[in-house]
């Protein structure tokens, strides 16, 4: 198993911790990646169409050219990805971006290349039995509540496109299941972080925070996993201002997918850099180290 | 069949408490929930209060929550709920004030909402009186898409938003705009587009696509405000918060390749906002002594930097 590995940014800028830990799990996982280093930012949804589906036709070209699909570890590079290579499976469209902006450095987009989150790759490709042999530390007793952000779950046409990938709307829960771990389910699981209006509208998005991470904390969560690092910064970088604007106390601890993975894998704690967050993850260091 | 009804209630005035009736009813095997609300109250109730208008699944009017999920009453059928067996719970619509029972208050909601996006055509001219002005079927499509919204409001229901914050303006009122905004025969995109950059205006949208998910006409509401949004890149951001933010991006993209997360916090704060920028301390401050923070001067270029900046240059001399 190969991977085209697209990194993003956030997982070396505002979730360093993130980039790290993923690469070790895909290691002891034995997949393999190439990482793929001369390509832009994604767009992130900030930049417009314009300017976004030529930069990601020229990585998606790359990747064709080498012949392996893309792996992805955030949720928006996914969806921005996803929704481009969508736009760009029109022949006509594909072929006018390939003229004007790719012909330039000698690159051309066939359109064929696949585009997978790290969460896809271990659940469709790597497969569940399959991982489930590689779990070394169960998760016994730890209560966590799955996060999925908008990009993992919306728009279908982009991340369901089909029955079986119909599937992929309760892969979070599934890995909970397969790591040994306890489900504590809540609804906001699949609603926005709030990170898009961080700058137009600090206050809402402030509010979407708490209300996740205290929702997720009344139905007893120790943690939330989250395959998203934007939601990460939201969820656990922003929820010290949103307990202040809140007037509330959360305190709950928010997981990189890979870290979660990586702890059942036999990882330990600092393996996964589980220091470098903003709320402390004390409380399920104890617990995870009590399980070794 | 019979089938036992849940609903919520709610006398008019803002002292009034919230609470619910329990029916049972007797049903034909095909009825629907409006047909059961109905009976309830030629039969039971009187007192019952709800909207319904055409009764096909075509006006809108009759939006509600049943067992949770947002639906109109006239196309929901009774029996697999009844089937299932317990109360069916009918509710009104989230996001919006309720006057009476599942009546609820469209002006706050929506209309007045809509007023503000500037509701009709501001003709360019191109037709003389006599004649008329010819546009391309392929044009026009997405006009009609957008005029098919029959504003049943499911998509600000189902808006992430408008939960925490009531007066963003909603995926509703954003569609109408877009409406005009991709009428080739409207020339006030300039006028529309600095309304919809006011504060709790399009910029407040978090792109979820939960709107598009909810609408049952696929008019693609957020779509079209991710479309909104790019036209007013085009056109020079007004929105002083939201340009620095877009431009500090754009630049990073364009001078490294990648995003300096580091200067886009910065930056989208402005550099002379020294209110703005102390917010930012205490988690900056965490972040560097726990080695997570992005520090703006180790941001380096990424190779083949160069080629996505022309890709970029060459994008914006065309589009602009
Ligand atoms: S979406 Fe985010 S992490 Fe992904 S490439 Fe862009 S800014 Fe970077
Ligand atoms: S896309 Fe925007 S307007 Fe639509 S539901 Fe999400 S936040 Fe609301
Ligand atoms: S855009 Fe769709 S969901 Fe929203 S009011 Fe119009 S028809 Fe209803």
């Amino acid at each position: 198993m190969k991977y085209a590995f697209y990194p993003g940014c956030v997982s070396r800028g505002g979730c360093p911790e993130l980039y790290p830990a993923a690469v070790r799990v895909a290691g002891k996982l034995g997949i393999e990646l190439e990482e793929m280093k001369d390509v832009a930012c994604t767009g992130a949804g900030v930049l417009p169409q314009y300017i976004t589906d030529p930069i990601n036709a020229r990585t998606f070209a790359k990747a064709e050219r080498m012949g392996l699909p893309i792996m992805t570890i955030c949720s928006t590079c996914q969806g921005v990805f996803g929704q481009a290579n969508l736009r760009l499976q029109d022949p006509e469209y594909r072929a006018r971006i390939n003229r004007e902006y790719l012909a330039d450095e000698g690159l051309e987009y066939g359109g064929t290349v696949e585009i997978k989150h790290l969460l896809w790759v271990v659940m469709e490709d790597y497969g569940a039995d399959h991982l489930k042999a590689m779990i070394s530390r169960p998760l016994k007793g730890l209560k966590v509540s799955p996060f999925y952000g908008c990009f993992l779950r919306r728009p279908p046409e982009v991340i369901t496109p089909t029955k079986e990938t119909n599937a992929r709307k309760s892969y979070l829960e599934k890995l909970i299941d397969i790591v040994g771990a306890e489900l504590a389910d809540f609804g906001g699981k699949g609603k926005c972080c709030g990170f898009p209006v961080l700058t137009a509208n600090e206050e809402s998005s402030l509010s979407m925070t708490a209300k996740h991470t205290s929702e997720a904390k009344s139905k007893g969560a120790d943690c939330m996993v989250t395959p998203c690092p934007l939601c990460h910064l939201s969820l656990d970088g922003n929820q010290p201002r949103a307990e202040q604007q809140e007037g509330t106390s959360i305190g709950l601890p928010i997981l990189h997918m890979p870290q979660f993975l990586g702890l059942a894998l036999g990882f330990s704690p600092a393996e996964m850099y589980l220091k470098r967050h903003i709320v402390s993850t004390m409380a399920v260091e104890s617990k995870v180290n009590m399980m070794t | 069949m019979q089938a036992n009804f849940s609903v919520y209630r709610k006398e008019p005035g803002a002292g009034s408490k919230a609470g619910r009736s329990t029916y049972t009813v007797e049903l034909p095997e095909d009825a629907t929930v409006i047909d059961a609300l109905l009976k309830i109250r030629d039969e039971q109730d009187p007192t019952l209060g709800f909207r319904g208008s055409c009764l096909h699944g075509y006006c809108g009017d009759c939006t509600v929550r049943i067992n949770g999920k947002a639906g109109f009453s006239c196309a929901v059928k009774v029996a697999p709920l009844a089937a299932k067996g317990g109360e069916i719970a009918v509710e009104p619509i989230r996001n919006m004030p309720v006057i009476k029972d599942l009546i609820s208050d469209w002006d706050t909601f929506l209309w007045d909402k809509i007023d503000v996006i500037k509701p009709w055509l501001e003709p360019n001219g191109a037709a003389s009186l006599d004649g008329e002005e010819l546009i391309d079927d392929k044009v026009m499509a997405k006009v009609r898409q957008a005029m098919s919204c029959f504003y049943c409001g499911l998509c600000d229901e189902g808006c992430t938003v408008l939960p925490v914050d009531f007066k963003f303006v909603g995926p509703a009122a954003l569609t109408k705009a877009s409406r005009f905004l991709c009428d080739p025969r409207d020339h006030a995109t300039a006028e529309r587009l600095r309304i919809l950059e006011r504060p709790k205006g399009m910029w407040d949208c978090v792109h979820c696509f939960e709107a598009s998910e909810h609408c049952p006409r696929e008019i693609a509401p957020t779509e079209r405000i991710i479309e909104m949004r790019d036209m007013a890149f085009k056109h020079g951001i007004t929105n002083e918060k939201v340009a620095r933010h877009h431009h500090s991006f754009a630049n990073s993209v364009r001078n490294s390749g990648w995003l300096d997360e580091g200067r886009l916090a910065i930056e989208s704060e402005g550099l002379t906002n020294i209110k703005g920028l102390m917010k930012l301390l205490p988690t900056a401050a965490k972040a560097v002594a726990r080695g997570k923070a992005p520090i703006p001067f180790l941001h380096h270029k990424r190779p083949g930097a160069d080629k996505i900046a022309r890709i970029i240059e060459k994008a914006e001399a065309k589009e602009k």
